[in-house]
Formats: C-alpha cells, sequence, structure tokens
C-alpha cells in the first residue's frame, strides 16, 4: 500500500479533530449545549451524537474482521450492538432522562443515597471506560501499521496524546454538532467504498475469487451455531449498552422522557443501516481475500479491500476515505469515553476543578495506553464484546433493579456489583490459565456473561431483602419522578 | 411551535461563557427540568400512590412483555433460518440467502417492537394521566 495515502488521511482528520475540537468550542454555545439549548436539541441530531460516539473501533473495524475470520458468528456482533439500544429503550432510556441524573454514578448517588454506592459505581465506570479505550488503541495501532509500515505502537501513542491534549485543553466537551457529524463522516467512509465496490464487481471483470460454496460453508454459516456462546453473546451486548459511561449523557440531553423514547427508536434505525456496510464487507472480505483471515489481521480487511478490488487512483481515494473513517471512529470513540471518566474521576476524587479535570484527561488517556501496549490484539470486537460482559454484569443489575423496584438499597446494589465485577472480571482475566486446566470450561470462562449476570442479580436481590430497613427514605419520591410523565406541553 | 427564552437569547447574541463542569444532582441541572405537578416530593395521598404504583407496573410488564417477544422472536427466526438446509444452497449475488438472512433480517424485527414499544408505554402514561387529572 502506498504510505502517502496512510499519511494523509490520518494527518488531515488528526488535524481536522484537533481543529473541531478548539474552535468548535468558541462556535459552539457552550453553557446552553449543556444546559438549555441541549433541552431543545432535536432528537435526530441527538441520535446521530450517540451513533457518533458509539461507533468504535470494533464496529468499524472489527465486525468485517469477525465476519471474515469465523463467517455467520460475526453476524452476531452488529445484531447484540443494536438490540441493545432495544433494551435501553425498553428499561432505561425515559426513566433515566427523568432522573436528572447526569452520569451513572450520579443516578447511584441520587436512587439510593449512599457515598458507598456511589464510589463502587464510580469505581467500574472508569475501569470499564479505560478497557473500552484499549481496543481503540488498538485498532489505530494496527491502522498505522498496516497504511504507513510505521512500528504498531506509534499509532497507539499517537491517538492517545491526541485526545489527552484535545480533552484536556477544554475541546471535544460533549458537543452534540461534533459527535453527530463523526456519525454520518463514518457512515459516508464506509457507505461510498461499499457502494463502489459492488458497481465494479457488478460491472466490470470480477476478479480472483472463491468458489460461493467454498467461501460461505454451511459449517461457517447461520445453521451452524454454538447455542451458548450465541446466548451468553447476546446477553452481554444487550444488557451491556445500558451501562456505558459515554451513552447515557446523551439522554441528559434530551427535553423529557418521551423524546429520549424517540431518540433511542432514531438511534436504532441508525444503527441498523450502519451495520450493514461492515457486514458488506466482511462478506466480500470472505469471497475476495481469503488470505486476510488470519488473527490479527482479519481486522485490517476494511483498510485492504478497496485498493485491492479497485486499482489505480480511485482506489487510492477509497482507502483514503476508509483510513480517514477508522481514525474518526478511535478519536470520537476514545474522546468520548476520556471525557466522561475525566468528569466521574475529577468530580469523586479531586474536587471537580479544572485541574483536576485536565490531570483526570491526561491519566484516563494514559493509562489504556500502557494496557494497549502491554497487550497484544486478537480481535477488536471480540475484546469489546468482553468489556460489554462486564458492565452487563455490574452496572446494569444495578440500573434496571434501580428504576424498576422499589426494594433495591446501597448494600443490595454494592454486594451485587462486586459479585458481578469479581466473577466476569475473573473469568476474562483468569480465564486462558483455568481453560487450559479444565478445557471443558472454556466456553462458560470466554463468554461469562450468561451466568455472571444472573448471579450478580441474584445476590443484589438477596441482600437487599435481608436488609429491608436499608430501604432509602425518599424510594417512593424518586420512583415516582422517574415513571410519572412529564407535564405534557402544547 | 413556540420559541424557548434561550432562543431569543441567542439571537439577540451570544450569551456570556460561563465554566460548565457535571451538575449534581439536585444541582441547577436536576431542578431545570420541569417537575410533573404531584412528584415534588412524596405522593400527596395514597391515591396517588396507588396510581404511581400501578403505572410502574405497567410499564415494566410492557417492557418484559416486549423483551420476551423480541427475544422468542429471534430465536424462531435463527431456528427457522438453520432448520431450512436449502437456504445455505440458495445463493443471492454469491452469497448464500441463510447469511443474507441473518445479516439483515433483525434489524427490520428490532426496529417494529421499539415503534410498537414506544406508542403503548405513551398510551400508559396517557392513561395515567388521564387519571390523576380526572381528580
Amino acid at each position: 500500500m502506498n504510505p502517502v495515502i496512510g499519511y494523509t488521511a490520518i494527518a488531515a482528520v488528526a488535524l481536522a479533530s484537533a481543529l473541531i475540537g478548539f474552535y468548535g468550542l468558541r462556535v459552539s454555545r457552550t453553557t446552553s449545549d449543556f444546559y438549555v439549548a441541549s433541552r431543545t436539541v432535536r432528537p435526530w441530531w441527538n441520535a446521530s451524537a450517540i451513533g457518533g460516539e458509539y461507533l468504535s473501533a470494533a464496529s468499524f473495524l472489527g465486525i468485517a474482521g469477525l465476519i471474515l475470520l469465523q463467517g455467520a458468528g460475526g453476524l452476531w456482533f452488529p445484531i447484540g450492538y443494536t438490540a441493545g439500544y432495544l433494551m435501553l429503550l425498553l428499561f432505561v432510556a425515559a426513566p433515566l432522562r427523568r432522573s436528572g441524573a447526569y452520569t451513572i454514578p450520579d443516578f447511584t448517588e441520587a436512587r439510593l443515597e449512599s457515598t458507598w454506592a456511589r464510589r463502587v459505581t464510580s469505581t467500574l465506570v472508569i475501569v470499564i471506560g479505560w478497557f473500552y479505550i484499549v481496543p481503540q488503541l488498538q485498532g489505530a495501532a494496527l491502522t498505522v501499521r498496516i497504511t504507513t509500515g510505521l512500528p504498531s505502537w506509534v499509532g497507539s501513542v499517537a491517538v492517545a496524546v491526541l485526545v489527552a491534549v484535545i480533552v484536556a485543553a477544554g475541546g471535544m466537551r460533549s458537543i452534540t454538532f461534533v459527535q453527530a457529524f463523526q456519525f454520518w463522516l463514518k457512515l459516508t467512509a464506509l457507505a461510498v467504498p461499499v457502494v463502489a465496490l459492488l458497481l465494479i464487481l457488478g460491472g466490470g471483470e470480477p476478479p480472483a475469487q472463491l468458489a460461493p460454496a467454498e467461501a460461505f460453508p454451511p459449517a461457517a454459516g447461520p445453521g451452524d451455531l454454538d447455542v451458548y456462546r450465541t446466548v451468553s453473546l447476546m446477553v452481554a451486548l444487550l444488557l451491556g449498552t445500558l451501562g456505558l459511561p459515554h451513552v447515557l449523557v446523551r439522554f441528559y440531553t434530551n427535553p423529557d422522557g418521551v423524546a429520549a423514547r424517540r431518540t433511542t427508536v432514531i438511534v436504532l434505525a441508525l444503527l441498523s443501516v450502519f451495520y450493514l456496510f461492515p457486514t458488506v464487507f466482511g462478506l466480500l472480505g470472505r469471497a475476495f481475500a481469503p488470505d486476510l483471515a488470519t488473527a490479527g489481521e482479519a481486522d485490517a480487511l476494511i483498510l485492504l479491500l478497496p485498493g485491492r478490488l479497485v486499482p489505480g487512483i480511485w482506489g487510492e481515494l477509497l482507502t483514503a476515505l476508509v483510513i480517514a473513517g477508522a481514525f474518526g471512529a478511535f478519536l470520537s470513540t476514545s474522546s468520548g469515553l476520556v471525557v466522561s471518566l475525566a468528569g466521574v474521576i475529577s468530580q469523586d476524587l479531586l474536587g471537580g476543578s479544572v485541574r483536576g479535570f485536565r490531570i483526570a484527561a491526561v491519566v484516563s488517556s494514559l493509562v489504556p495506553l500502557v494496557v494497549a501496549l502491554s497487550t497484544e490484539s486478537t480481535g477488536l470486537a471480540g475484546s469489546v464484546g468482553l468489556v460489554f460482559a462486564f458492565t452487563a454484569s455490574t452496572l446494569c443489575p444495578m440500573l434496571i433493579l434501580g428504576i424498576w423496584w422499589r426494594g433495591l438499597t446501597a448494600r443490595g446494589a454494592i454486594a451485587g456489583m462486586l459479585t458481578g465485577a469479581l466473577l466476569s472480571g475473573g473469568a476474562i482475566l483468569g480465564g486462558p490459565l483455568l481453560s487450559a486446566a479444565a478445557p471443558a470450561l472454556g466456553p462458560f470462562l470466554e463468554q461469562p456473561a450468561a451466568w455472571t449476570v444472573p448471579l450478580a442479580v441474584i445476590v443484589t436481590v438477596l441482600v437487599a431483602k435481608g436488609d429491608q430497613r436499608g430501604i432509602p427514605r425518599g424510594t417512593d419520591a424518586f420512583l415516582t419522578r422517574l415513571h410519572v410523565p412529564e407535564r405534557q406541553v402544547h | 411551535m413556540t420559541e424557548s427564552p434561550s432562543e431569543r437569547a441567542d439571537a439577540a447574541g451570544p450569551p456570556p461563557r460561563v465554566r460548565v463542569t457535571a451538575p449534581r444532582p439536585g444541582g441547577a441541572g436536576a431542578s431545570a427540568r420541569p417537575l410533573p405537578p404531584n412528584a415534588r416530593g412524596a405522593p400527596t395521598s395514597d391515591i396517588a400512590g396507588v396510581y404511581v404504583r400501578s403505572l410502574i407496573r405497567s410499564q415494566l410488564r410492557l417492557a418484559i412483555v416486549f423483551a420476551a417477544g423480541f427475544a422468542a422472536a429471534t430465536t424462531l427466526f435463527v431456528l427457522a433460518i438453520a432448520l431450512v438446509p436449502s437456504l445455505d444452497s440458495s445463493f443471492v449475488f454469491g452469497v448464500p440467502v441463510s447469511w443474507l438472512l441473518l445479516g439483515a433480517g433483525v434489524y427490520p424485527l428490532a426496529l417494529t417492537v421499539a415503534g410498537l414499544y414506544v406508542r403503548a408505554a405513551a398510551r400508559n402514561e396517557a392513561r395515567y394521566r388521564s387519571l390523576t387529572e380526572a381528580e
């Protein structure tokens, strides 16, 4: 691949992000974007912004790679990423908006009236955020290595430093407009190459390809389903979306609960359209680039396929477009996460000052960088899937029970969150060692959500039942506030 | 559509910049939204409490029914794909129909469930509103 394209595309996106980050702040109505006008943000803008922040390296590169590598098993990831918003709509969207909480720790403290429950939630949010940033940095490492030939660490360091500087300097606050723009950039960066590839393949001489029966063997097809793994993955992805720290902030900018629901439905529609394109990329990859189907390389499919199938300058332009989209994905997701993490860290540990926010932003970029540099990516979609499993086992039971069950107490919530964290964290980190000793346990450790989520719920309910005197005094008032519809304004 | 005060202020010129940190519950952000008439403090009467509890119960029942419905429909859909082997051997644009169905078929399902739920949830809230306003 021509390294000039890689350098140009990456530099252009980095520069554009930095400029929008620094100058966008002046253009946007900063305060009102948070407090006043934010409550008049249209559901379409809000939904685009949620999509812009949500679609990460795993969505942009990982899904196509997984379809190439595993076959139809990879199709379940985009289904789960999208249907997670259905669960968010059913159980969380409107009540969470009405709670007036701005972050998940805020919600916990308001609902359970306990500083300790808040601290445990904050710690979990920070851990989840850090491990969600790691795959973004690994995606950047892969992109830089494939497209420029520079060593991988350059990509991780570049994104981490860029995000730390932009966020610490005050740019890229959760400006709705910027994140909304990111969604449409990412969609364009995949849709245009897909349409171009399909037109070229449909019109001209088809290049060398595998026979359909070889490219799509029934053994890797939808019929050959590993039931436990699929169910467990779905539990993780459907319930994990509820607890993502950077998603909740966006719900606050809806005018009311009804608008929060409408926004969520639009997010579902936007994601449904977006995920068709990585899916097509993955299917094309199985037919035209089967040689890329090795762990670690498969995630580069989207970056390499346009150049392989389209010769000359048009191929190079399409490649530049997908590189730009990929870098946009790493930067937008990472900065969205770093902003929410820095907010939580500075509020809970550093007294909420601007200096504290800056320190927290730098720390929140450096910790994931260390983890990304010291580990090897085995697949972007897979590692993000594990973060979802951890979130589903820790924050999801607390959120859902907190919204719907008046018997929840601080002790119950803390016990449940710690149980979920220990079990799912232990399975994810200790899994490789344990499954070498007992191979039969392998699937249960690699996809733990199907048993860790129910256990976390059971522990939460049992401890809370034994602690009925611990029910917060304000429970009835708070639940009323969550569920009673706002006064209608016509 | 009525013009909100903030938009009018912007038309007159940009508002002065103020440093913003995340609002705490009970702070400016939380109290900025209009509270429903009977949500300030505890329910004013037992009747009001009964109405709220029945609203919560019906909304929860609705959410569970729709979640279970989505899970059941997806399971049936996948079973149907798995149990019809001819879908693996018939190709459209060189891709087996079974792959295309799984790759694109669940999204319309999720969207349908979402759209129906939004209507039903709004109906529950309208019923609650008519009960409390009739008092």
